[in-house]
């Protein structure tokens, strides 16, 4: 099963920047004059890069959030961390137009300030009252579309478009530019996690047991917290809000190799590559006009997958 | 030595003692006495400044060496990750890798052997606390603070935990709460009997165990049957 997993996995981030509404000319692809080899090199693999880094950083995201947060509904965007980022990157847009260092800057005070904010209400809230840091971070997600709406009174008709058009997600980046910050951001968050995973399995005990070995509870639950708002807001700044893969990755991840959470934090971020990569290969060969945003079909699968898990956990 | 000075936190109000290193201890009390709270205390997971090690605060203590001095075992396993097993949870217990314990002697102490490979949340109570006191003996620091180790055991592990607390070395100094008296007289540790917070007997057990003691402790709910305390299920409440 895992093989074969990882079989279909491998064909399909090799096929992906193959399959697009243009055929590629298989014999120019190298030829450096030609179209195919524009495409190819310049719109469909940077895109792919972007869709998988972007895909394995909101996905290992999900599972150091519901490690540190222990619930199973906790992510970057259910806690409204991705609506700080989402917000912070529109207000770069508005104020800084067109200096995309801003929207970065911006895009992960954003994110920072919802982190700090939750983290200083779960030290408020006791440990088992993490149902009433989800209520914060929804009512955290509520103020930011309100912010975000007064946004696009303050804004121009072009301004109000780039953010609406960032706000549904989309991987369309032309050149390399915007895949270098993305793929630093999420080897350095592959390593910082993995660097700490004897920190994170400690924590997926209790918090009480973690202090009791000798761990920093609040320093490493920090750095936790901090490295991965920064990864999702560098994320959020080049691909947008996209919904539900930080949710439904890691849970399949764990339904189907049923291991401690710290041993998946590898196949976490490599399938949520995957997984964005083929939403993305979907979004670009259905046939219409232009693409249909990407957050669009992540949330398609994800919204029902997102009522069963809550049917699921209301059983047991 | 471990030093506790006018400790006043949650319901415990102005609790002193001392405790020598190679003195074992025995908290009783009444159910909301300020047992697990006073042990809460002794290994900082209540922050306060009034516990002390060798005159430092638990709060001067790097949290690693703090880890090598106090570990406390609490009534109830609380795990998260449903997919944990007991071998990764005995796993978790090494804090120095160079007094490195075999795992599967542990789990053959505790006949426990036959779940090495079980998942934490599927284990019963029993099975729980006995889990808890192996990942104690792995961990194995200076103090050892056991909640009610007994609570959830049949007859047969009581005597085998029993056993383990007083024969082996498998703990070095240990601070033991529990409501059963039995186990208290046998242990013979120094007893700390608290009452709604306050410390209301520190001393040998010989003599918290004096009938004129336990009545005032007890009242008419302990009786002594042949040299065991017994609850006395026929006094009206």
């Amino acid at each position: 099963m895992k093989q074969f997993s990882l079989f279909i996995s491998l064909i399909v981030l090799f096929c992906a920047p193959f399959f697009g509404q243009i055929a590629l000319n298989f014999s120019d692809i190298f030829d450096t004059t030609s179209s195919s080899h524009m495409l190819l090199w310049e719109i469909r693999l940077p895109r792919v890069l972007i869709a998988f880094f972007g895909g394995a950083v909101l996905s290992l995201a999900g599972l150091v959030f519901q490690s540190v947060f222990r619930n199973a509904l906790t992510t970057p965007f259910t806690l409204g961390v991705a609506s700080g980022a989402t917000l912070g990157t529109a207000i770069g847009i508005v104020f800084f137009g067109g200096i995309i260092l801003w929207q970065y800057i911006f895009s992960f005070a954003g994110a920072l300030l919802t982190v700090l904010i939750l983290f200083l209400i779960s030290k408020a809230l006791k440990a088992t009252q993490t149902n009433s840091l989800l209520l914060v971070g929804i009512a955290l997600s509520f103020f930011y579309s309100a912010a975000l709406m007064v946004l696009f009174y303050l804004s121009d008709f072009q301004q109000s478009y780039s953010i609406i058009h960032f706000t549904m997600g989309s991987l369309s980046v032309i050149g390399l530019d915007y895949v270098y910050p993305i793929t630093f951001i999420s080897l350095l968050l592959l390593s910082v996690i993995l660097f700490h995973r004897s920190e994170l399995k400690l924590l997926l005990t209790s918090l009480d047991f973690a202090f009791l070995k000798g761990i920093d509870v609040n320093k490493t639950i920090m750095t936790f917290l901090l490295i991965t708002s920064l990864a999702v807001a560098v994320c959020v700044s080049i691909v947008g809000p996209i919904g539900f893969v930080g949710l439904i990755v890691p849970h399949i991840i764990k339904t189907v190799y049923q291991r401690s959470s710290d041993t998946l934090i590898i196949p976490t971020f490599f399938y949520g590559g995957v997984f964005l990569v083929f939403c993305d290969m979907i979004t670009r060969n259905l046939g219409t006009v232009s693409d249909i945003p990407i957050g669009v079909v992540t949330s398609f699968l994800g919204g029902p997958f997102f009522i069963y898990l809550i049917l699921r956990k209301n059983k047991q | 030595m471990l030093h506790i000075d006018s400790l006043s936190c949650q319901i415990l109000k102005e609790v002193n003692f001392s405790l020598p290193l190679n003195q074992n201890l025995t908290i009783l009390g009444a159910n909301g006495s300020g047992k697990t709270t006073l042990a809460k205390a002794l290994c900082n997971l209540i922050p306060n400044k009034s516990v002390t090690f060798d005159n430092k605060t638990l709060d001067q203590i790097s949290p690693k060496k703090r880890a090598q001095i106090i570990n406390y075992v609490p009534a109830k396993l609380n795990i998260y990750d449903e997919y944990l097993t007991v071998l990764d949870y005995l796993r978790l217990n090494v804090i120095d890798e160079k007094n490195f314990t075999d795992f599967d002697i542990i789990l053959n102490v505790l006949d426990m052997a036959h779940l090495k490979y079980s998942r934490c949340v599927n284990l019963s109570s029993g099975e729980s606390s006995l889990l808890m006191v192996g990942g104690a003996m792995i961990h194995n620091p200076q103090i050892t603070v056991l909640d009610e180790p007994t609570a959830n055991l049949d007859q047969e592990k009581k005597v085998k935990l029993y056993q383990i607390l007083k024969n082996s070395s498998a703990f070095r100094n240990k601070i033991i709460i529990t409501h059963d008296l039995n186990l208290a007289y046998q242990l013979d540790y120094t007893i700390l009997y608290l009452d709604k917070g306050s410390v209301r007997f520190h001393g040998e057990c010989r003599s918290f165990f004096q009938s004129d003691q336990i009545k005032s402790c007890f009242g008419n709910y302990v009786k002594n049957i042949d040299g065991n305390y017994m609850v006395n299920y026929n006094e009206t409440v």
